[in-house]
């Protein structure tokens, strides 16, 4: 009891919310009710909040909800508006003028029970054969997306849904998981065909999987009977509690400032002990405790890889030391192409995420920073607050869960450029220690972009690039014409349209493949005229010429197809400086203030001989 | 801090009521806003945490006013 007094006093003495997040995430006390009211206060009295509202479809009680999302929603600093629609009131509410509708969320909650989805499953799934079961799973399946789909025919936010886990064992016990009637496998196969019919025809809908949430904490902790049987409420604290941080979290990745990179200090946090003073075969790293504990860590960082965020390195120690680590440690599993970018000086950490910001062309707001010293944490908190900062523990055996509960490090879908981000940056790091190399030796820049090998492949009107496509409208803010951002729908609609050209491409040279980086969009006049729409590339592969190579190759494109004018304009934004000269420096003649012309019957475009790239047009 | 100061930090705290609203003898029906059957059910879950104990679903029935849950803490041995 006095201990955990103890802790929630240190949780309403935090004074950013990152901090709190952070605490609360590395305690493992387990809050009791009012302990989280007091918490909420304090969170709500940490600076501005965020409007986030949130719509909740249930046919189970969803108000007792309310607290734990409230606590969620202060530790992210939303300030929460929730709708509950009336109890078992599902497909009604897709309507119009539905008081969901009218709540305007930017989340919509469908908290389901199994059984709604079909009456047959109110009775034993043993009872039906595998023929039977196969039917029973079609229609099951069909009425969750039909009820999905009307939905998401309405402007209700991101839609999270969920089904309640069964309260019970399956039907038939222990022998569930031999039989070919297994109720497990049939709603494991349930849950695949769904997700997988989501991704493939609704947007901005996610499948969020409660079992999981049982998994972690277990049935016997997951249902609270009392509550269940007197008043339609399914779980306890702890589940309560949990679902809320996943829904709530899911609410930071769309309104929060998105999370690109993961920050890592080296010692104490990729392993144990301190690499200038244990020595290579002093720290901690390795298959027994407490290196055990750290090689895990380095794996589950390679997830976050995965999910698309990048990997840097900020540590104060001599270069030398830490590469030996990289380099030669045999259980080390983060090598050199495995980060981004990296700072190992003896700099202020603070100054060191400033340049790896610039360097990475990235906000500071962007960051997530690792480090097991709370000086080190405290001075990033202070001076850069837009940082998220996490403290490694102090115990190895906590430090691979360390980043789990960090809400900004989930992700809702994943393209095959974010599988392979940092791998890219990392190719680009070499790149520049080329040039660097090929400076002294007393290279150009011409030369060095020779000796690179580069390899422009350009795909025309390409369907199977949409979510990529659309991802770089959004993201693409520096070198880009025009700044308009379409969603998959809209860029879908370009490429489908006889009358608009919609060019993407990729770059691959000696060091890697870039993936696609750049998007032209044309839309043709009946007047032999072409209007750029869109032309903007990843600033990933400024400063090689490609972004003119892909201008010329398609102004040639655009003069075999008969056009004979192209009107392209130049947009200001705060941030697109960099593009403001290209179009004029490349040969347009400039009409108006941002308005360009290039007449192609008087003037031909670039030979693409002259660029050193070769390019490659796929039709 | 006494086992009514206690009840009264979480039925303030729970029921978002003023704890000066709250008496030695105030009852559910004294805050029928604040103290509704959502209310209720949240109050017990926090009843449970905050003093280590196990309800039975009969008794949510019967702790309705501070009076009651008083005396039923008594019988739990906590004063």
């Amino acid at each position: 009891m006095a201990q955990s007094k103890f802790a929630i006093n240190t949780f309403v003495q935090t004074t950013s919310r990152s901090e709190l997040r952070a605490l609360l995430a590395a305690s493992s006390v387990k809050l009791t009710l009012p302990q989280a009211q007091d918490i909420i206060a304090h969170a709500e009295s940490l600076g501005a909040k965020t409007a986030f509202r949130l719509g909740v479809i249930h046919t189970y009680t969803s108000d007792l909800l309310d607290p734990w999302f409230t606590f969620e929603a202060a530790l992210q600093g939303f300030d929460l508006q929730i709708y509950h629609a009336p109890y078992g009131i599902t497909f009604q509410e897709a309507s119009k003028n539905s008081g969901l509708v009218q709540h305007k969320p930017d989340m919509t909650l469908l908290l389901l029970r199994r059984e709604d989805l079909h009456p047959d499953l109110a009775y034993p799934l043993s009872r039906l054969s595998p023929a039977q079961q196969e039917e029973l799973l079609n229609e099951s399946i069909a009425e969750l997306l039909s009820l999905v789909a009307q939905f998401r025919e309405h402007a209700v936010g991101l839609i999270v849904l969920t089904l309640l886990p069964s309260l019970n064992a399956p039907g038939l016990g222990l022998f569930d998981a031999q039989s070919e009637r297994s109720e497990a496998a049939w709603w494991a196969k349930l849950k695949m065909e769904v997700t997988a019919r989501i991704s493939a025809s609704l947007s901005s809908c996610l499948f969020v999987d409660l079992d999981e949430v049982l998994l972690q904490i277990g049935r016997n902790n997951f249902f609270d009977h009392r509550f269940w049987y007197s008043s339609r409420f399914p779980f306890k604290t702890e589940a309560a509690q949990e679902l809320a941080r996943r829904v709530v979290g899911l609410g930071a990745v769309i309104k929060s400032p998105k999370a690109k990179v993961i920050v890592l200090d080296a010692d104490n946090t990729l392993w144990g002990g301190v690499i200038g003073e244990d020595g290579m075969s002093g720290i901690a790293l390795g298959p027994d405790y407490p290196g055990n504990a750290f090689v895990d860590f380095q794996r589950r960082l390679l997830n976050f890889q995965q999910r698309g965020f990048l990997l840097a390195l900020c540590s104060k120690n001599n270069a030398a030391d830490l590469d030996q680590v990289l380099q030669e440690h045999p259980h080390q599993i983060l090598r050199d192409q495995h980060f981004a970018a990296r700072r190992v000086n003896w700099e202020p950490k603070p100054e060191n995420l400033k340049a790896l910001a610039d360097e990475l062309n990235l906000g500071l707001d962007s960051f997530i920073f690792v480090d097991d010293s709370s000086h080190e944490c405290a001075a990033v908190r202070y001076t850069l607050p837009q940082v998220e900062v996490i403290q490694t523990p102090s115990r190895a055996v906590e430090v691979p869960f360390c980043l789990d509960q960090v809400a900004r490090l989930e992700v809702l879908s994943l393209t095959a450029e974010d599988l392979t981000k940092t791998e890219m940056y990392a190719q680009e790091r070499m790149r520049r220690e080329f040039i660097g190399n090929s400076g002294s030796n007393g290279l150009g820049g011409e030369n060095y972009l020779h000796s690179l090998g580069m390899k422009m492949t350009i795909n025309l009107d390409c369907i199977a690039h949409l979510s990529r496509l659309s991802q770089l409208t959004q993201k693409t803010n520096q070198f880009n014409l025009t700044t308009r951002r379409y969603n998959e729908h809209q860029i879908g609609e370009f490429i489908n349209n006889r009358n608009c050209l919609v060019a993407d491409f990729s770059l691959a040279d000696v060091f890697g493949d870039s993936g696609i980086v750049g998007l032209a969009i044309f839309t043709i006049r009946s007047d032999n005229r072409a209007d750029l729409d869109a032309f903007m590339m990843s600033c990933r592969v400024i400063g090689r010429e490609a972004e003119s190579a892909f201008l010329h190759a398609l102004l040639r494109v655009l003069a075999g197809r008969g056009i004979q004018e192209v009107y392209a304009e130049f947009l200001p934004t705060a941030k697109n400086g960099l593009a403001k000269d290209f179009l004029a420096n490349q040969g347009f003649l400039a009409e108006a203030e941002g308005e360009y012309i290039w007449d192609l019957q008087s003037q031909a475009p670039k030979n693409l001989d002259t660029f050193p790239i070769t390019v490659m047009i796929n039709v | 801090m006494s086992t009514f100061e206690q009840l009264q930090s979480v039925i303030a705290s729970t029921l978002k009521i003023p704890p000066a609203n709250i008496t030695e003898t105030s009852s559910k029906d004294d805050f029928s806003g604040s103290w509704d059957s959502l209310g209720h059910v949240n109050l017990m879950m926090a009843l449970e945490q905050t003093f280590g104990i196990y309800l039975d679903v009969e008794d949510f029935a019967k702790l309705v006013s501070v009076p009651t849950i008083l005396q039923y803490l008594k019988d739990q041995g906590i004063e």
